[in-house]
């Protein structure tokens, strides 16, 4: 309770909340509000916003309703952020704590892989990834996630590090705890806060990627996605600005919330340890 | 009161006499061509083998056919749609096994060495009809080129082709390529399918991957004053939106073949000093198709094919995907043919009870969830009309409990996917017509064509009887007879639906006002355009 009062003391963590907690209703309700396929052809072709007020954001270029392509596109932006975060943050997890607590040969083997991973630009990674694969929803999940993994990792092996000195590992191995179970069990609980607190950064990130993915035609073509309805808007950008403009600052917000909510989360959490 | 009227009539009177003054120079100078200026225009793709004796399509001849001419090239008003260019006169004999081509006297290559008739038995024999995609099937039969003397070519076949046929494929698959520079080496090697060597207007000049390609007046041209222009430059500019801001910043002065998108077209045509123009493209004209996977058992199935055709609605299509720049189709021969087209063929006009009332009456009821079964459609990549009827055509078949998968691909890989691995149900193609359904439209439904063609029968459908007509009208030399063969064939394909016409349309180009001699032939943007000018 305190931390959450904490955490709603600055201004920043009061608005990225609520931008955050927009989205996921607009996510939620999407399915309630546009029953039916948000890309099924609702009206005349390039209404523009605020003209017919059953189609209160105009429509696109094939007459799809725009505010129901928002709506929809909310709940794909959002499933892809936080799915590739997870991912991103278990892979990291799990081999930051393994090439920590292990040492020796498995660190440097592992840690160079994440050496690999770090120095090719995530988009371009993500960009091969979807090419081969080819566009699903699955796909550019993985593809936001393989780029994604090595911050965490390596802030999971720094933590690692420090903790397995700690006394209670020590004991935990007096007592005949297998070293694994002592990891993931003991370890990686105690290694997870400073990692967790990289995943506002990451579903940023994420968001972002998964819309210049959709951009450049590689998202998944079956599903509505911000990207896609800006690259959509692109060729009539000089005639119907609207098209682009309307994903474009729902993304800005997301992105803009996402990271608000996450720095609230660091400074609370930051207050906290400094009282403590 | 009176007094101040009549003097300011007068003024306005005098300042139209000055306004019309000073205007009719530039009038006048509008209906001569002006010698010299550069042309700067949109370039979408970079083609790299500009040879277009052994790649004859239109993102080619758009470049080169400038610099290397056909024997003859297609005309508004000329003796079957045709005015003569290498070639002064071309005569079929009546057994259909040769054709006698007359050439065009004093025409020197660009690097001045004189052109004979041997170069045009050269380019026949060894390029057209062996290694160009088009050339393959129309040159089939061709055995020998006999060259009694320099000015005179004349084409033997061993079965008796139609001239009608080779007249029609003129324009588009006669390219000449200089002998003397292709006789060494290996034909898809030589440097000169990179830097074209022809008989042109233009010489080509140089070209920056990525920038543009230039090319410069040829001074040794045969017709008389021709070219008008001194230098032709193609800036490359791959993002469409960039061809509209780039003509309005008057950096270019032409963008053919829809460069600029249909949807900025109303916009554009308001700005002063710029013309949208239609015309010029009636001899190139793509065909929306839908491509089907006969292998489904479902597709198989001619209800399904008719319950899909009564489910697409071809207004719609043309006048929100095309905004009115298309025509509805009613079968594979596009409505704006003047020799084949019938519109005496089977028609499915947009009715989703009767959709709806066919599957079921095939045997495919909806299930619970409001579907019948499940498809996986493939757009082609290559224009946004087609990935937008992608689109459309998903809702259109939701609207009948067909559910389609879209899958996107890029241009190599959609190659791949439907003509060599079948890997389709539905696909959304554009096929070019190119003035005789021999050339590139009946190959779209044969049978029998080997895996890997693009732009053939990949889906599997097999129709004895019209393989028969195709074969038959192949060989009919009676230019009626063959034309009514034809009217039949697309009564035939309407009737079965090996696959779906949707619409046909053509390209729009825009242009500064300066330009002249626009699209005065059918092919006008893959012509050679000796007589484009600049004005002003």
């Amino acid at each position: 309770m305190n931390r959450l009062r904490r955490f709603f003391h600055t201004p920043e963590a009061i608005a990225g909340a609520s931008i955050l907690a927009l989205l996921i209703v607009m996510a939620l309700v999407a399915p309630l509000l546009f029953s039916g396929d948000p890309q099924a052809i609702a009206g005349p072709a390039l209404l523009p916003p605020f003209q017919d007020w059953s189609l209160p954001l105009g429509t696109d270029r094939l007459g799809r309703d725009v505010l129901a392509e928002l709506f929809h596109g909310a709940r794909t932006s959002l499933a892809v952020g936080l799915a590739a975060a997870a991912a991103a943050l278990f892979i990291g997890a799990l081999v930051g704590t393994l090439a920590g607590f292990a040492g020796g040969l498995i660190d440097e083997m592992l840690m160079r892989v994440t050496d690999a991973f770090q120095t090719v630009p995530s988009f371009l990674l993500a960009l091969a990834f979807v090419s081969i694969v080819g566009p699903s929803l699955g796909a550019v999940v993985a593809a936001i996630a393989l780029g994604a993994w090595t911050g965490p990792a390596r802030v999971a092996r720094a933590e690692v590090l420090s903790i397995r000195e700690r006394d209670y590992v020590a004991g935990a191995r007096v007592i005949g705890m297998h070293p694994l179970e002592i990891a993931f069990r003991e370890v990686l609980p105690n290694a997870l806060p400073p990692v967790l607190a990289l995943s506002s950064v990451i579903v940023a990130a994420a968001i972002l990627t998964e819309a210049a993915l959709s951009f450049l035609g590689l998202g998944d073509p079956n599903r509505v996605t911000w990207g896609g309805m800006i690259a959509e808007g692109r060729a009539v950008l000089r005639s119907a600005p609207f098209l682009s403009v309307v994903p474009g600052i729902a993304l800005v917000l997301t992105v803009l919330g996402v990271y608000l909510a996450g720095e609230g989360v660091v400074e609370s959490t930051a207050v906290r340890r400094s009282l403590s | 009161m009176s007094e101040l009227t009549i003097s300011r009539r007068g003024l306005l009177a005098g300042s139209a006499l000055l306004l019309a003054s000073t205007a009719l120079p530039t009038i006048g100078l509008a209906q001569t061509p002006k010698k010299g200026g550069r042309l700067v225009l949109a370039a979408d793709s970079e083609p790299r083998n500009l040879n277009p004796a052994i790649v004859a399509s239109n993102g080619v001849f758009f470049i080169s056919s400038k610099i290397v001419e056909t024997l003859a090239e297609a005309s508004f008003d000329g003796k079957d749609g045709l005015q003569p260019r290498l070639a002064l006169s071309w005569d079929g004999a009546a057994d259909g096994l040769s054709v006698t081509f007359k050439l065009r006297d004093g025409v020197k290559w660009h690097d001045r060495k004189p052109f004979t008739s041997a170069d045009v038995a050269f380019s026949a024999l060894q390029i057209w009809k062996p290694l160009q995609n088009l050339g393959r099937t129309v040159f089939k039969d061709l055995e020998a080129v006999d060259t009694p003397d320099e000015l005179t070519a004349i084409f033997k076949f061993a079965k008796p082709t139609p001239f009608q046929l080779i007249r029609n494929a003129l324009p588009a698959l006669s390219s000449v390529v200089p002998k003397h520079l292709y006789e060494v080496g290996k034909i898809e090697d030589n440097p000169a399918n990179n830097a074209p060597v022809g008989t042109g207007p233009f010489k080509f000049a140089e070209y920056k991957a990525g920038q543009y390609y230039r090319l410069t007046r040829n001074d040794a041209y045969w017709g008389k004053d021709e070219p008008y222009l001194d230098e032709i430059v193609y800036q490359v500019l791959p993002d469409r939106t960039s061809a509209a801001a780039a003509l309005e910043a008057e950096e270019i002065q032409l963008a053919a073949f829809s460069a600029v998108p249909l949807a900025d077209l109303d916009r554009i045509s308001k700005v002063p000093g710029l013309k949208v123009i239609t015309k010029g493209y009636e001899g190139l004209t793509y065909q929306l198709v839908v491509e089907i996977n006969h292998r489904r058992k479902e597709l198989a199935d001619l209800k399904v094919r008719q319950a899909i055709a009564h489910a697409i609605d071809k207004d719609f299509v043309v006048k929100t995907i095309f905004l009115g720049y298309a025509a509805t189709a009613t079968g594979p021969v596009p409505k704006n043919d003047p020799q084949f087209y019938t519109a005496d063929v089977e028609t499915y006009p947009f009715d989703v009870a009767k959709a709806n009332a066919l599957l079921d009456e095939a045997g495919y009821k909806r299930t619970d969830d409001g579907k019948r079964f499940s498809l996986k459609l493939l757009p082609a990549p290559y224009f946004n009309e087609t990935k937008q009827f992608g689109d459309y055509l998903r809702q259109a078949l939701a609207a009948i409990g067909i559910e389609a998968e879209i899958v996107n691909n890029d241009a190599a890989a959609h190659i791949k996917a439907i003509y060599t691995d079948h890997a389709f149900d539905l696909a959304v193609g554009p096929p070019v017509f190119r003035g005789d359904p021999a050339i590139s439209t009946t190959i779209l439904v044969q049978s029998g064509i080997p895996d890997g063609v693009p732009f053939s029968n990949q889906g599997g459908y097999k129709n004895a009887e019209l393989d028969a007509l195709i074969a038959k009208a192949s060989e009919t030399l009676d230019t009626s007879a063959r034309t009514d063969l034809y009217k039949e064939f697309q009564k035939k394909v309407a009737a079965d639906l090996p696959l779906i016409n949707v619409a046909e349309w053509s390209f729009i180009s825009v242009a500064r006002d300066t330009v002249g001699n626009i699209a005065n032939n059918p092919r006008w943007a893959v012509s050679n355009w000796a007589d484009t000018y600049l004005a002003g």
